[in-house]
């Protein structure tokens, strides 16, 4: 990526991970009071990727997941994922709605409740980012799909693969004290927006 | 079953038996798959978007230029135009709802790979593309044969 070199690669790649580390942290509130579960966040990573490199990073393209994704369009420019596993994806919606869950055969009401659910967790990342840098966020409609994390991968690839070759991604893993579930947000944002942010996070840090 | 080289998004690779290639995950990318039946000589391209700007780096990103590149590539190895087809697979529309900034990506990539194809004089025997699932693809050089997986189960061969 054109704006970084070598030298500042690892103190920018510091600010951005402080910067979703936040968002990831008010995420992770809201998504453990809407299950009441408690959940704990890990260190949020921060990895310059080729683009081929993106779905292995994250453990393969071919395992499959639930992903619900939404891109920010105003000033800010970033897509933004929330991905749970298949078998967290299953207790989840189960929670939720109280019934039987099939991945490969989800109801309009589960499919709804996995975007809803989505929503609300990038929502929440978007609220404490955009307080924190003083810019408002315009997230698109969120929309969500069961499928392999590389085809979930594809399309926020794609929007940023038609200006460059390799990535930014943020990767915040959470998961669950008392019971066996996690997954994890995912930014992927624009060079042009990485400098917007790391010009604010400069100014907050003074 | 050993040999499988996974062919990630924006990658090029021709290869013989005994190895296997395979792209994990096609979404709305497209995996173009040429193969020559007399040499057993076969490639995949792993396209992300359809046509390439003026300047770009990775030829093997564009559905335009890199199904060009393969075809390049495949006669370097020795394969004769007139033995080469090609199958599609992908090209899948994935969030409905969050296409502002790209339209259905998926179809303009299938246009594109196919009109590239044709500008190449190559035969296209199968498609598996479209729809709104994302597939696997294990291309067994020995056989030819293309598997298609997609998540939850059901499987085609083209």
């Amino acid at each position: 990526m054109s704006i970084l070199t070598k030298d500042e690669d690892l103190k920018v790649l510091g600010i951005i991970s402080e910067f979703a580390n936040i968002g990831a942290g008010s995420a992770a509130t809201a998504l453990s009071h809407l299950l009441d579960v408690d959940l704990m966040n890990d260190v949020t990573t921060c990895e310059i990727l080729p683009l081929a490199k993106v779905a292995d990073w994250l453990g393969g393209g071919n395992q499959i997941v639930a992903g619900t994704y939404t891109y920010l369009c105003g000033e800010l420019k970033s897509g933004i994922l929330v991905v749970f596993p298949q078998d967290s994806a299953v207790s989840l919606l189960g929670h939720l709605t109280k019934a039987d869950i099939s991945l490969s055969k989800l109801t309009e009401l589960q499919k709804s409740a996995l975007r809803e659910v989505g929503n609300i967790c990038l929502c929440w990342y978007l609220i404490a980012v955009s307080k924190m840098v003083d810019i408002d966020m315009i997230p698109a409609p969120p929309d969500a799909t069961v499928d392999y994390l590389g085809a979930v991968l594809n399309v926020p690839l794609a929007t940023l693969g038609a200006k460059v070759d390799t990535v930014i991604a943020v990767h915040t893993s959470f998961k669950a004290l008392d019971r066996q579930f996690d997954g994890y947000f995912l930014m992927l944002p624009e060079a042009s927006t990485l400098n917007i942010i790391l010009e604010r996070m400069g100014e907050h840090c003074r | 079953m050993n040999d499988l080289t996974v062919v990630g998004i924006a990658q090029l690779a021709v290869s013989r038996p005994p190895s296997r290639l395979a792209c994990l995950g096609l979404g709305s990318c497209v995996a173009v798959i040429l193969y020559d039946p007399v040499l057993k000589l076969g490639g995949i391209v792993h396209i992300l978007l359809p046509k390439a700007p003026n300047h770009h780096d990775l030829d093997a990103k564009y559905a335009d230029t890199g199904t060009k590149k393969l075809v390049e590539e495949m006669i370097k190895h020795g394969a004769t135009k007139a033995r080469v087809f090609a199958r599609l697979v992908g090209g899948a529309e994935m969030f409905t709802a969050v296409n502002l900034a790209i339209s259905n990506i998926g179809r303009e990539n299938i246009l594109e790979a196919r009109k590239a194809l044709h500008d190449s004089s190559i035969r296209i025997m199968a498609e598996e593309t479209a729809g709104k699932k994302g597939r696997s693809v294990y291309f067994d050089l020995e056989t030819g044969k293309v598997l298609v997986q997609t998540a939850f189960g059901s499987e085609r061969v083209i």
